[in-house]
Formats: C-alpha cells, structure tokens, sequence
C-alpha cells in the first residue's frame, strides 16, 4: 500500500513554508496559502480517514532507506491511535487559522506551517530515528514564534521552553542509541525502527529501567506532567495565540502519544510495573494544577493549569491498563483539544480587542459578544465534563476504568474531576456572566468567518458527546491490540 | 604513478613558493595574488579529487624518503578538506581581503604554505617529518595571525601562539626521542610492530613517549590544559584567518592524532585511557564554561571550538574498543565541523568587513530585520554547531554517541550530551538576540554583492544536506560521506593486513 499519501499529508505544509520563504508573497498572501494548505491537508486526511480499516495493524505504510550505513529509513504508517490525532490535527489547524485571520506577519504563517510538517512527522513516523528528527524540528518554530510574536518577557520564556524541551528529548536521543546499539549486538545489524528495536532482548533490568525512565523524562517535559512543568507558566503566558493554540492542543497530546506509541511496545513490563507512579502523579497534577488555576487572575494562565490539569488526567487514563479507561483517555486526547484549543483562540480574540488577560476586567463580555460567549460556554462545558458533550463521555469512561482497577483510585479520581470542574464553571461565571462596570465596549462580537471556524469543532463536541459510537470503531481494534497483545493485561 | 598521490601537496609547495616570490614585485594588486591563490589551490584540488573514494595505502618513493610519507585513502581525503578549508577561506574571505590594507601577497603565500604544512602532516609517516611539516604550518598561522603589524592585540596573540607552541613543540621532540631510545625507530608502523612484539617486556619509554607526542596534539587542538591561548588568539587574529585556523587545522592534527593511535600505539592504549578519559572530560566541562561566559561572538565561537574538540577526543576515548567506529565518527566530526566553522566564521567576517564592528551578543540586536538572509544562515550554522536534527553537526553527534555507548563509555556520553544542552543556550542565544529585538541598532541596507554571500549559503546548504541527504535522491549522501570515512579507515590498516 504505498500510495504515498502519508508523506504528502507530512511534507506539503513543510514545502509550502519553503516556496513562500524565498517568494515574495506578502502577510495577507501567505495567509491565505497557509490556510489552503491546511484545507489540503484536511482533505488528505479524510480521505485517509475513510479509507482506513478497522484493524489494528499499521497502514499506508511508506518505507525507504534514509542512512543506509546505520539503518535509519523513512518509515511512516497510521494505525488507529495516530489516526485519531491525524484527523484531529486536520480539523482543528485550519479552523484555528481562520481565528488567527489578523494581524499577523509572513514569519508567523510561515513558523505555523512548519510547526505543523512537524506534529505530523513526529506522530506518523516508525523510526524511531526519523521521530526524533521531527520532535526536535518541531521545536524549532515554536522557540521562533513565541520569540519573535510573544508577550511580555518572551526571550527568556522562549529560552526556558527550549531549553527544557530539548534537554528532556537529548536524554531520549541518548536512550535511542543505546536501543540502536544493543539492536546491532543481539542481531548483528542495524535498524531504529520501532518493531526492530522492541525485538530486542538482551537489555538487563537496570538498563531498561534506565531508557525507559529517559523517554518518560522527554514525554512527561512535553505532556507536561508534574514534577517537569516548569516550563508551562511561562511559555503560556507569553506565547501568542496561535503558539499557545498548538503547544495545548496538539504538542502536548503528543507528549502522550509518545508514550503510548514507543514506551509501551519497548518496555511494556515495566509500563506495567510503574503505572501506579503515574496513576499517582497524573492524579495528584489533577488537583496540584486545579488548584492552581483556581487562584489565577490572568485566564491564559488559568486555562494553562487547567490544560495541565487535564493532561495529567489523561495520563491516569492511559496507565489504567483496561480498555476503558484507555479509551477514555484517547477521547479525552480529543475532547480536551478542541475545547482548550478553540478556548485559547477565543482568549486571542478578547486579547486582540480588549488588550487584557484579566478575568475581573472581562465581566458582562456575553451581553456584548453573544456568538463568542455561545462558543466559549460550548468549550468550557466539554472541559468541565457536563453531559452532552465529549468532555463528558470521557472523564466517565476514565472514572469508570478507574473503579475496574480499585474502588480507592476510582473514589479519588472521581471527586478530583468534580473538584477540578467547579473552579471552571466559576470562571465563567466571573468573566462572562457577571454583569460588572467594566468598559468592554471595544468587543467585537465573532464575525462569519470566525464562526465558520469554530461550528465544526462545537459541532464535533457535541456529536461526539452524543454518539461516540461514531468515533471508537476505528481505533478499538488499535486498543485492543495495545492493551491485549503489547501490554498483555486480561480485557 | 605514483606521483599522483602527492601531487595535490606538490602543487601547494609550487603555489606557495611562486607567490612568494611574486610578492617581492611592486605593483601587483590584491587581486592578482587571489586569483593566483586560487588557481593553485583548484589545482591542487582537481588533482585530489583523482583518487577520492579509492581504498589505497603506498609509501612513497621508499627509496628516496626510506618510508617517511605515505599515501592512502585517509591522507586524500582529508587533503582535499584541507584544499577546500583554503579555497572556502579565499572565497568567504575575499570581502574581507579586499577592505583591508594590510593584507599583502605573502599573506596568501603563507596561506598556501599553512595548506601544505598540514597535507604534509597528514601524509608523514614519520615522527619528525611530522613535526617538521607542523612546524611549516604552525609558522604560516603565526605569521598570518598578527599579520595586522598596526594592531597590537595581534602581536600579542601572535606572540602568544608563537611562545607555547614552540613549547609545546619541544614536548614532541622530547617524546620522539624517548620514543627512538626504546624502540629504535620513528617510523609509524614499525613503532606499532615493536610495541605490539614486545607487549610483555618494558614500555614505560615508549609510553612516556608517546604521551609527550600526544602533548603538542593536545595543545594544537587546544585540549584541556593546553587551552589557555585558544581565546586570545582567535581574538586577535583576523576574522578569516580564525575560522581558517578554527575548520582546518584539527582536520590536520586529528587525522595524525588517528594515524598514531590506530597504527602504533593501539596496544599500549589501555595505559592512556585514563588519561583521554579525564582530558576529555575537562576539555568538555572547561570549554562549555568558557563558551557560557562570553560576550564576544567571536570568543564565543572560540571557546565553543574547545568543547567541539572535546567532542572528538570522545570518540578517541573510545577507540580501543570500537576502533572503526570511533576513527570514521571522528573523521565525520572533522568535516561537519569543518563546514560549520568555515561558515559560521566566514559569515561574521563577512558582517563586519563592511559595518561598524559587530562583536557581542548585544551588537546583533534586529540583525534580523535589517538582514534576513544573512541572519537565517547564520541560524543554520548555530542549528549544527549545536547539533540539531537535519544538519551535519547532528549526524556527526550521532556517530560520536554512538560510538561512546557502544564502547561503555556511558560517562562520556552523558557528558557530552549535557554540554550539547548547554551549548543550546550559547548557540541559540544569538539566533534569539538576532530574532527577538527591534533595535536595529546598525540599520543599513544589506549588500549582498559578490561571491562571499553565495559561497556562505551554499556551504550552510552543504550542511542541511549532510543532515538529510539520502542516496535515494542520486546525489551522494549522508551515506556517502559515511563510506568516505569508512575507506580512510580500512586504508590506515591496509599495509598489515
């Protein structure tokens, strides 16, 4: 099945960056091409949506030999898991460019569409070679973005996020090549692809212990899991809109799909073995970062924390080791980035037109912006769980693994999501609702292009929330396969 | 014909004395000289180029020079890096010759006779035509460091090198002679015989020896701690002579460096481990400080050349036990490094020929804004100094790592990636102060006339290549240049087979 198609979904965006580099379009030009290039990739990725089959083996596969010398090849393929965030990416890019529509120059567009090339070579690639390449290429552009487009002191958040990234994924690179090599010893030959290198058999305990803990570190830097979230306050609140937009939606889920893609299948005894740690830790960011948020004025960083929040959930999701949390974890993967993605966008709009961050200034914004208030109530829903949405569907299916596990983590994780909700239903309250004096006359409500944008990710959230049906056929043999035949956990 | 083999050096020496005696002439440009200049070195090569890629080890002329040169796989190959360290110099340089009075027709003379010190180094087979051959180079750099007679930091600088790389030298001397007592000989290859024929009996002269020999290598790589005069004179000499200095001169002393280890004291090396280990080890800690603590772009670039030594001198550590690995991961090291040196120097050159001097982190507020082409390149060198995926540097990192952990050589590389992580910080702090700030500072519109700009460019895309190339694309590739490196090697260890 070599049709190609995968490595034109990866490169066109990259390609595109390049030809408009050296040409002279202008701001508005490359817009426009950036935003027709997201429109392809859409198309790209639907198509591959619906000619995927509901199995759970790897699909369009596309191999080629890169560096022949060390077997390092161009091997990319989708499989259930990376399907979903595919099409997520697909749907929620090009909606997101139509509420960055303003005031923006070339290098922006330009950092967007490689930062893009980027998530989606990280996440389709096989080899493990190839996905670092991409992991730390899609650093890159977001160092030059937050730089360049940021807020406030943005060189020094910029330093601090790269800085952090690339030396929680050096420790990775140095875990690869010991894969690598311990691969040429026990097989007298050399490869970096994933299947390949979780053949391998010859890793003592404390070697494995040693690479699985350095992948986690890169892993839980990106996700970011508490303790390594030192980056997060920062970046977030300096970066502009559309860096925020892509880091919490789509950077930090594949923090997480990283885990899942390469720890589990290279070290599944001991994801097993160490998944309470991580049950914990996802739990205890769960509330650490709620509580957190609760105190925060400047809703960036409140929506920060809460993204944090939800991630460390997610994570508790996925080291449940049943299927139905698992599940819910990769629902919630696409509930929390679409809501927390079009609710960064909406702060990028009330920032663009009111100039401030704080929730006490943005009291009675409803009355003044109706449609906005309408999609940011839609969002916030989904985030807090409230039935009807996807939000809720997945928080559920969490809670509900989590009671399979023991009755102590469901009760815990159970009342932490209730707790975690309430602050953000607060919040709405305070900033939207309240009928205060403040002067928001310079709102300007959501035009038609911005609602064109944002109706099918509402749209997805609530249809998702009402027939998820829809959406777990594809990927549940994907999950069955992880957990029954990786993993090796009773289903 | 076996002059074809050292006919690119040949050609050099030729170049080098005509020119110098075209230089006693009145009234012939600048230009001349570099045109002249130029025509040897494409000469020479051409001339190279003939046996690139072949796997070949000959003693040249036995009968005449009793086994001191020889020529294989290794010595071409890095000949022709060190030619086109020289025209790279030429090319890249050319704006900044071209604004400087000082700049005479010895000056290029002396470039010539550096190139042919080096290719000689790589070539010699032989204790002391090796240090006569870097004693040719050594003199040519002095010399073309305080060229700039108006300049009193050059002086210095030029002084300073001149002082402690004679010391240093007279080490060498002193380690060949301890060296010639124990063995009888000073031939490479057949010290190699002795050792391995007498491993029981009593080396510690040989051993004493051979560390005294590895002493000056030490220096010339500016090793810890041997690295004191790297900053000052990289500061003081030229723009242009720095980053010619910086990109060739370890090819040259690296490729000998190789060529003793895996040849002769291969068997004795156990002995030395400790201490590379711990000379590595410090190279990379002190190098990392120093490049943290600059200012001065130029300073920076010379204190991150010691932490890039350190790098190397990884792979050597580990040459014992992974001997094909750590040679052909060094020589890798040796060509990124070279071109982004090359690049990365030249391009400041280029900056400042024509501008009010731009020297510190702080001067290159806005470069961005009013320069962008040239700021992109410039990003593209620091993305492979400090090893980013898709340049050279990062490959050649790859290799270096590798090599360590294949060789349980753990400690190294964890050190070496915690000091690629703090190169990030010097590395991208001047892409994030070219980037991020509005003050341009030095507003002027950018000249991008001539050949400078485009010899930049192309070797910044030389660069992206030897990251991403594959063979698939029918260019040769990463895997190329991988194969290259492998024949050198094969080629040191042809003559025992």
């Amino acid at each position: 099945m070599d049709s190609g198609i995968l490595t034109y979904i990866i490169f066109t965006p990259m390609v595109m960056a390049f030809v408009l580099m050296i040409s002279k379009a202008d701001a508005k030009m490359t817009r426009n091409i950036a935003f027709l290039t997201g429109i392809v990739i859409f198309a790209l990725s639907m198509k591959v949506f619906l000619d995927f089959q509901p199995v759970s083996y790897m699909q369009f596969i596309e191999y080629h030999p890169w560096i022949e010398s060390y077997g390092i090849s161009y091997y990319v393929g989708i499989d259930g898991f990376s399907l979903v965030i595919l099409v997520l990416i697909a749907v929620l890019v090009p909606s997101g460019y139509l509420l960055l529509w303003e005031g923006r120059t070339k290098g922006y567009w330009i950092s967007m569409l490689l930062i893009e090339s980027g998530m989606l070579g990280a996440l389709l690639s096989l080899d493990l070679m190839l996905f670092y390449f991409f992991w730390e290429t899609m650093v890159l552009p977001v160092f030059l973005i937050i730089g360049m487009f940021g807020h406030a002191e943005k060189v020094f958040s910029t330093l601090k996020f790269t800085i952090y990234t690339i030396s929680g994924s050096l420790f990775m690179f140095l875990a690869i090549l010991y894969l690598g090599i311990a691969f040429h010893n026990e097989f007298d030959a050399w490869s970096f692809q994933l299947i390949d290198l979780a053949k391998i058999t010859i890793l003592s305990p404390t070697e494995k212990f040693w690479l699985f803990w350095a992948f986690m570190i890169a892993f839980m830097v990106k996700i970011p899991l508490f303790p390594l979230h030192g980056w997060l306050l920062e970046t977030y609140k300096n970066a502009p809109t559309g860096g925020v937009f892509l880091l919490s939606s789509f950077m930090a889920k594949l923090g997480i799909y990283g885990v899942i893609r390469f720890v589990m299948p290279l070290f599944p005894s001991l994801y097993k073995e160490y998944s309470h740690i991580f049950v914990w830790l996802g739990l205890f960011g769960l509330i650490y970062f709620g509580i957190a948020a609760l105190m925060q004025d400047n809703i960036k960083k409140m929506f920060a924390y809460s993204s944090a929040s939800h991630l460390g959930f997610i994570t508790v999701g996925i080291f449940m080791l049943n299927e139905y949390a698992f599940l819910g974890a990769l629902f919630l993967i696409i509930a929390h980035a679409m809501a927390t993605g079009g609710l960064f966008l909406l702060v990028g709009k009330i920032y663009y037109n009111l100039r401030t961050f704080s929730i006490s200034r943005l009291g009675g914004l409803a009355k003044r912006a109706p449609l906005l208030a309408l999609f940011f109530a839609v969002f916030l829903f989904s985030i807090v769980g409230l039935p009807g949405t996807n939000g809720f569907v997945a928080e559920f299916m969490i809670i509900l693994g989590s009671f399979k596990r023991s009755i102590g983590i469901g009760i815990v994780s159970a009342t932490t999501v209730l707790v975690a909700a309430s602050f953000m239903l607060w919040m709405f309250q305070r900033a939207l609702l309240q009928d205060t004096k403040n002067d928001v006359s310079k709102m300007v409500d959501l035009d038609a292009k911005e609602v064109l944008g944002l109706l099918p990710i509402a749209a997805i959230i609530i249809i998702m929330g009402v027939y998820p049906d829809l959406f777990t056929t594809k990927i549940e043999p994907t999950i069955y396969y992880y957990l029954h035949d990786i993993l090796k956990v009773g289903m | 014909m076996e002059i074809l083999y050292i006919l690119p050096v040949i050609i050099l020496g030729i170049g080098g004395i005509s020119l110098m005696i075209l230089s006693g002439i009145k009234n012939i440009k600048i230009k001349t000289y570099a045109y002249f200049t130029m025509g040897f070195l494409a000469l020479s090569a051409s001339a190279s180029l003939l046996n690139l890629g072949k796997l070949y080890s000959y003693k040249l002329y036995p009968s005449i020079f009793h086994n001191m040169f020889i020529a294989d796989s290794l010595s071409s190959y890095l000949v022709l890096l060190l030619i086109s360290g020289g025209i790279f110099t030429m090319l890249v340089g050319k704006h900044y010759f071209e604004r400087r009075d000082y700049f005479r027709g010895e000056f290029f003379a002396l470039l010539l006779f550096a190139i042919f010190g080096m290719s000689m180094l790589v070539h010699s087979n032989e204790l002391i035509t090796a240090f006569i051959s870097l004693e040719v180079a050594s003199l040519s750099l002095y010399v073309m460091t305080g060229f700039n007679r108006a300049n009193n930091r050059r002086i210095e600088a030029a002084f300073k090198y001149m002082v402690l790389g004679a010391f240093a030298g007279s080490f060498f001397l002193l380690g060949a002679l301890l060296i010639y007592a124990q063995s009888g000989t000073t031939i490479l290859g057949n010290i190699g015989i002795y050792l391995s024929s007498h491993q029981t009996g009593n080396l510690s002269l040989a051993e004493l020896g051979g560390m005294a020999v590895v002493m000056l290598v030490f220096f010339k790589v500016s090793a810890f701690p041997f690295q004191s005069w790297t900053l000052d004179v990289y500061e003081g000499a030229p723009l242009p002579v720095a980053g010619f200095m910086a990109a060739t001169f370890k090819i040259a002393i690296f490729g000998f460096l190789l060529r003793v280890i895996v040849v002769d004291f291969d068997t004795i090396f156990y002995n030395w481990h400790k201490l590379f280990y711990w000379v590595t080890i410090l190279t990379i800690i002190y190098g990392s400080f120093l490049a943290t603590i600059q200012k001065s772009i130029k300073r920076m670039l010379a204190a991150s050349s010691i932490v890039h030594t350190g790098y190397m001198l990884i792979a050597i550590s580990s040459i014992q036990q992974v001997g094909v690995k750590a040679t052909t991961s060094v020589i890798f090291y040796l060509v990124a490094y070279f071109l982004s040196a090359i690049g990365s120097f030249g391009l400041l050159s280029y900056i400042t020929s024509d501008e009010r001097l731009r020297i510190t982190y702080d001067d290159f507020k806005g470069f961005a804004k009013s320069h962008p082409y040239m700021a992109a390149v410039m990003s593209v060198f620091m993305f492979s100094l400090a090893g980013i995926p898709g340049t050279m540097g990062f490959i050649g990192k790859f290799y270096i790592f590798s090599s360590a952990i294949e060789a349980h050589n753990y400690i190294l590389a964890l050190i070496g990636i915690l000091a690629t992580f703090i190169s990030i910080y010097y590395y991208f702090k001047l892409i994030a102060v070219m980037y991020f700030y509005d003050e341009p500072t030095m507003a002027q519109s950018a000249k991008l006339q001539g050949l400078s700009p485009k010899v930049i460019a192309f070797v910044a895309l030389l660069l992206l290549w030897g990251g991403l190339g594959s063979n698939i694309l029918f260019i040769p590739g990463v895997d190329f240049l991988i194969n290259l490196a492998q024949t050198s090697y094969d080629s040191l260890l042809l003559p025992f087979r």
